[in-house]
């Protein structure tokens, strides 16, 4: 996916995602350079990158800063491709925002094709519980849905901030070992499965190929079928 | 006075003719003439008197008596009442001069009085009877003055006024009729006066009859007195004379007692005069032995101050310096000298030859004992310094031991200084000479050794390098560690941050170990050369007992002692002498002496101290940032800042902060004269390189008073490498400009938000606003447009609706019909396009370098860009061609499919 193998210490891509003003952007420049700023500006989407010494190894963390508001989700498909650990972030104070995070992990899940990807569910703004619009429990059992762990965080106070982007990159860094013993021990075995994605790919595309054209053919013909029931037959 | 006498007048007839005493008993007591003054006809007066019967019972009445018309001198009693009959009486006006009064009766009365006295004096007798007579309801008075009405009747103040013209009328009168009133009016008449009267007239009863003959009686008698009393004065003349007698014979007893008188007083003056005499001659011989007295104790104090003890003066002409006991015995015995060349003789005393020939005495003493002084010192410090250590460890020896040895010399140092200054400036030249050699000795090879480990701990750290100073030279590059503008790949050999550390540690160590030796010679050097003393004197010799002529300069020397050896006429000189020089510049003198004492000790230590410090910026040129932090501090805590440590410091301070700045300035050069190579990176070197620089000075300067230095040249730096981004943007290779903006302001963002340096705020967000500019720029530019002939046939619609032609009516030019639209359309399949947009994402992410990771960014930016593109297409279509049916060969779902495709290709 990268160009070239980079030399010197690891690097490790982390996308945030979520709805807009949920604190996507305070929690990224919290955990960069300290700071916690209050007015609000919708990111578009920014880059920022950071050494840090993860266990006692230096390793690099890359963060993609995306824009929460998009009018069309499937912009976000090539940042998703991009990124080895997602953090998805919502705010307890703002149900809608939770709901949110149904679609993204979706999308996330079928852009990356992986069930098991590395991956948050990151509660946000813990320091305004008392506007808290979001059960515990509600956010506990849909992480448990996912299998993945449900942190809340404030980056105002700072709570918590550097615990998800490190528990991230363990998770991001244990899963790139797994892969490489993967690739020396059962090689054929994921190149095969591999090969398999790359067909399975093809096909869809060709899927999406014909029914596009079909679709200019009659113009009032309906959408094709989405691409997640794709997803699901994969 | 007359009216007064016709009043009487009146009265007298009235009373003579009405009212006699002999036949009614009764008696007029006032008589007021008046007119009615309602009957302006009958004009003739009528009188109202006030009567009253005799004694025993007084009935008081008013009576209206009128003048008979026939006959003038028959009066008749027309009217009477009693007092109880007046209701009141109204004076009508308080005023002297008011006629008319009114009296109630029956009926009302007004009169007018013809006479003023008469009313005042009828109202008031009224008043008085009615006050006195009346029981029940009196009579009011109104108007009338209340002085009339008060206790002294009027009549008496009217008898007061004309008492002698009613004494006149008395005995014209001769009438014997008293009355009770005028007999209270001669009471003035004692009752002596009255008896003797009495018995005038009892012995004279037969004169009262015949005056002429009383007159003659009386003096005959008068002239029979006269006679008696001449006989009386003749008889006493021989008396006086026997008086005069005795008189005179007192005055000569008189005179007799005065002679003795005198002549004691001769006597008793002359014993005056002779006590007088011895009193002076006493106080004479109290003074000459008072004097005595003083002469002995001044010759007592002279001998006692002046007086050398043999075993002392046996001390000093003999001394041995090298044992303790006779090195104490001569301190004593050079003390004692000092003080007896010192004593509190006055300095006419001076002139005596024997005090003289003792000073001589002392002097040649004195010299002797210096001169052994001197030489034994003199050997002494050549000893000493002939004597060395050498250390192995990084530490500069201790020279306590020589302090210590020398530490028993101190008084006859502090000796030496008062008694020959010329010995003393010789021995202090010797001192420092002997003592510099060691201590050149020291510096030097403590700092070769420094100099080693500073050598010795790069080549452990890295041993491929050869450190020495030569061979650096021909080393593989002479471009400094660190310089910003270069490759990171072309600098010359540079520490790590470990090895600074180390380095800093040893610079520490160095100043550390500089500290206490230098303040230790310091602090000994004031202490036995007695420094801290200014002794003002060119004299060579301090002494009171010069036959100085000169009496200020015998003054001014004297100030100098410590207290053991202070004498009495220092202290009142004192005002004469220093003490009226500013205690600051007596400081500044000191320290000045100080100052010139150590640096001849220590001449080698700054130029060693730099030529250190110079070894450090050989090895690593960010040297001069650590040692500015390190000196400053030691400068800065320094309590003495004029010490000569301190100004050793701030001197290679100074040396140090020049280099620094050089430093910085070569810096600054560096990145305006970077040069591109054709196989640069993106990122320009001085910005790569800019982290590491930053992030060492601030760990160098983070808690530093010199932070503001540093901040001062960060300023310009950023200011320069955003000078630079945009001068090498252009220059750039294979990037385009753009590209390379973008980059390297999102890196120096990133860098600028991390070291958070508050000067660079500002820059900070300059940084992020033209990152965010250059991102624009590149979007719009590289993305280009995909749909170029599109663009370019709706830029034309554009113009004509500017022109005025209705969006509507379009389609009827000839250049912007259906048709045309139809060709251009088809000319973007969704296959080209989609080709189009995947060689872009190609072209994009060979353009982007891995660093900054913005592909993403790039990219997502790109995507937003083409759909608001498709979308303004779209919408213009619509508009403009509405109803034909006309499309572009691709819907948003295809564009949105297409990215999916590139984001899953990659």
């Amino acid at each position: 996916m990268s160009k070239k193998p980079t030399a010197g210490p690891a690097l490790h891509k982390v996308i945030m995602v979520g709805s807009g003003g949920v604190g996507k952007s305070a929690l990224t420049l919290q955990f960069m350079y300290d700071e916690f700023v209050e007015d609000y500006e919708p990111t578009k989407a920014d880059s920022y990158r950071k050494k840090v010494v993860l266990d006692g190894e230096e390793v690099q963390i890359d963060i993609l800063d995306t824009a929460g508001q998009e009018d069309y989700a499937a912009i976000r498909d090539n940042y998703f491709r991009s990124g080895e650990g997602f953090l998805c972030v919502f705010s307890i104070t703002d149900d809608e925002s939770f709901q949110a995070t149904q679609e993204f992990r979706e999308q996330i899940l079928r852009v990356k094709n992986d069930e098991s990807i590395p991956f948050l569910l990151v509660g946000n703004k813990c320091d305004l519980n008392d506007k808290r619009k979001v059960p515990l429990n509600e956010c506990q059992q849909r992480a448990q849905l996912w299998s993945v762990p449900y942190v809340e965080t404030s980056a105002k106070t700072r709570e918590n901030v550097d615990k998800v982007f490190f528990d991230l990159m363990r998770e991001i860094r244990s899963r790139k070992t797994e892969d490489s013993k993967a690739t020396s021990g059962r090689a054929k075995d994921r190149c095969k499965k591999r090969r398999l994605k790359c067909t399975l790919l093809v096909f869809f595309d060709l899927i999406r190929d014909i029914s596009s054209r079909k679709k200019q053919r009659q113009m009032d013909v309906k959408e094709p079928a989405k691409p997640s029931p794709c997803c699901q037959l994969l | 006075m007359l009216t007064i006498g016709t009043l009487a007048n009146i009265k007298h007839i009235l009373q003579k003719e009405l009212f006699n005493v002999s036949t009614s008993g009764e008696r007029l007591l006032s008589v007021v003439t008046v007119t009615k003054t309602f009957k302006k006809k009958d004009k003739r007066a009528c009188y109202l008197c006030v009567v009253t019967t005799a004694p025993p019972v007084p009935v008081v009445s008013v009576c209206l008596v009128k003048q008979s018309e026939q006959r003038e001198s028959e009066y008749k009693r027309k009217r009477s009442w009693l007092l109880d009959e007046i209701k009141w009486i109204d004076g009508r006006n308080e005023q002297f001069e008011t006629h008319e009064f009114d009296i109630q009766l029956e009926k009302l009365y007004k009169w007018y009085a013809l006479n003023l006295h008469e009313r005042q004096n009828f109202l008031a007798v009224l008043n008085r009877q009615i006050q006195k007579f009346v029981r029940g309801p009196r009579a009011e008075f109104r108007n009338v003055p209340s002085a009339w009405l008060s206790e002294k009747s009027p009549e008496k103040i009217a008898a007061g006024r004309a008492g002698t013209g009613s004494v006149a009328q008395k005995p014209a009168n001769t009438d014997d009729e008293e009355d009770e009133e005028e007999a209270q009016e001669f009471t003035a008449l004692t009752d002596k006066e009255a008896n003797e009267l009495g018995k005038l007239f009892s012995e004279c009863d037969f004169a009262i009859k015949d005056a002429e003959q009383f007159i003659e009686q009386l003096s005959r008698e008068l002239h029979d007195l006269d006679g008696a009393n001449m006989q009386s004065v003749l008889a006493s003349e021989q008396k006086v004379l026997k008086m005069m007698e005795h008189i005179d014979s007192a005055i000569t007893e008189a005179d007799k007692f005065e002679t003795r008188l005198d002549t004691y007083e001769d006597i008793l003056g002359h014993v005056k005069e002779t006590m007088e005499k011895i009193g002076g001659k006493n106080a004479m011989i109290e003074i000459a032995n008072n004097n005595n007295i003083k002469l002995m104790k001044e010759l007592n104090k002279v001998i006692s101050q002046l007086d050398l003890p043999h075993s002392q003066q046996q001390a000093l002409d003999d001394p041995d310096l090298k044992t303790p006991a006779g090195l104490k015995a001569a301190i004593a015995a050079a003390q004692c000298l000092q003080q007896a060349m010192n004593s509190d003789i006055d300095p006419a005393l001076l002139r005596l030859e024997a005090v003289q020939d003792q000073r001589k005495r002392f002097e040649k003493w004195k010299q002797k004992f210096s001169a052994i002084v001197s030489r034994f010192m003199n050997n002494l410090f050549i000893h000493l310094g002939n004597e060395s250590k050498t250390s192995t460890d990084l530490s500069l020896p201790n020279h306590s031991t020589v302090h210590r040895e020398l530490a028993p010399y101190t008084e006859l140092m502090h000796w030496t200084k008062a008694m020959d200054r010329k010995t003393y400036d010789g021995l202090m030249n010797v001192y420092t000479h002997s003592l510099k050699k060691i201590y050149v000795q020291d510096v030097k090879s403590f700092f070769n050794l420094a100099k080693m480990q500073v050598s010795e701990k790069l080549q452990s750290s890295r041993e491929d390098l050869d450190m020495s100073s030569s061979s650096r030279k021909s080393a593989v590059s002479t471009i400094p560690y660190g310089t910003l503008g270069i490759n990171r790949e072309q600098w010359g050999p540079g520490v790590d941050s470990a090895d600074r550390v180390r380095f800093d540690a040893l610079l520490e160590k160095v100043l550390a170990e500089l500290e206490p030796i230098a303040l230790q010679e310091q602090l000994f050097c004031i202490n036995f050369f007695q420094m801290d003393v200014i002794s003002p004197t060119t004299k060579n010799t301090q002494t009171t007992l010069d036959m100085d002529k000169d009496k200020d300069k015998g003054m001014e020397m004297t100030q100098s002692f410590n207290s053991s050896t202070i004498s009495p006429t220092s202290a009142s000189s004192k005002g004469g002498g220093a003490a009226g020089v500013p205690q600051k510049r007596i400081d500044r003198q000191i320290n000045e002496d100080v100052r010139k004492l150590m640096m001849g000790l220590f001449d080698c230590l700054e130029p060693e101290l730099v030529s250190f410090i110079q070894s450090f910026e050989r090895v690593d040129s960010f040297y001069s940032l650590y040692v500015l932090v390190r000196l400053t501090q030691h400068v800065m805590s320094a309590q003495d800042t004029h010490s000569f440590l301190s100004m050793t410091f701030a001197s290679a301070l100074v040396h140090v902060k020049r280099n620094f700045d050089r430093f910085m300035q070569q810096q600054l050069q560096s990145i305006k004269e970077a040069k591109l190579h054709k196989r640069s990176k993106a990122i320009l070197p001085y910005v790569e390189n800019f982290e590491n620089f930053a992030q060492t000075a601030e760990g160098i300067f983070r808690n530093s008073d010199r932070r503001t230095d540093m901040e001062k040249w960060y300023l310009q730096l950023v200011n320069a490498i955003f000078e630079g981004i945009s001068m090498h943007a252009q220059e750039h290779p294979k990037t385009p400009s753009q590209v390379v903006r973008m980059e390297n302001y999102h890196h120096m963002y990133a860098l600028l938000a991390q070291l958070k340096v508050p000067g660079l705020d500002a820059l900070k967000k300059e940084a992020k606003s033209r990152y965010i500019d250059a991102l624009k720029a590149y979007v719009t530019q590289y993305f280009g447009r995909p749909l170029e002939k599109l663009n370019q046939f709706f830029e034309g619609v554009q113009l004509k609706v500017a022109q005025g032609v209705k969006e509507t009516e379009i389609s009827y030019q000839m250049a912007f019909s259906k048709q045309e639209l139809r060709k251009v359309i088809s000319q973007y399949p969704a296959r080209e396009v989609k080709k189009g947009l995947e060689n872009l994402y190609k072209k994009v992410d060979k353009h982007l370098c891995e660093e900054e990771n913005l592909l993403q960014v790039v990219w997502h930016a790109m995507q937003e860009e083409f759909i608001a593109q498709y979308n303004y297409l779209e919408e213009r279509i619509q508009k403009c061609y509405a109803g034909a049916m006309i499309n572009l060969e691709f819907n948003i779902q295809d564009i949105l499919a297409f990215f999916s495709d590139i984001a899953r290709s990659h």
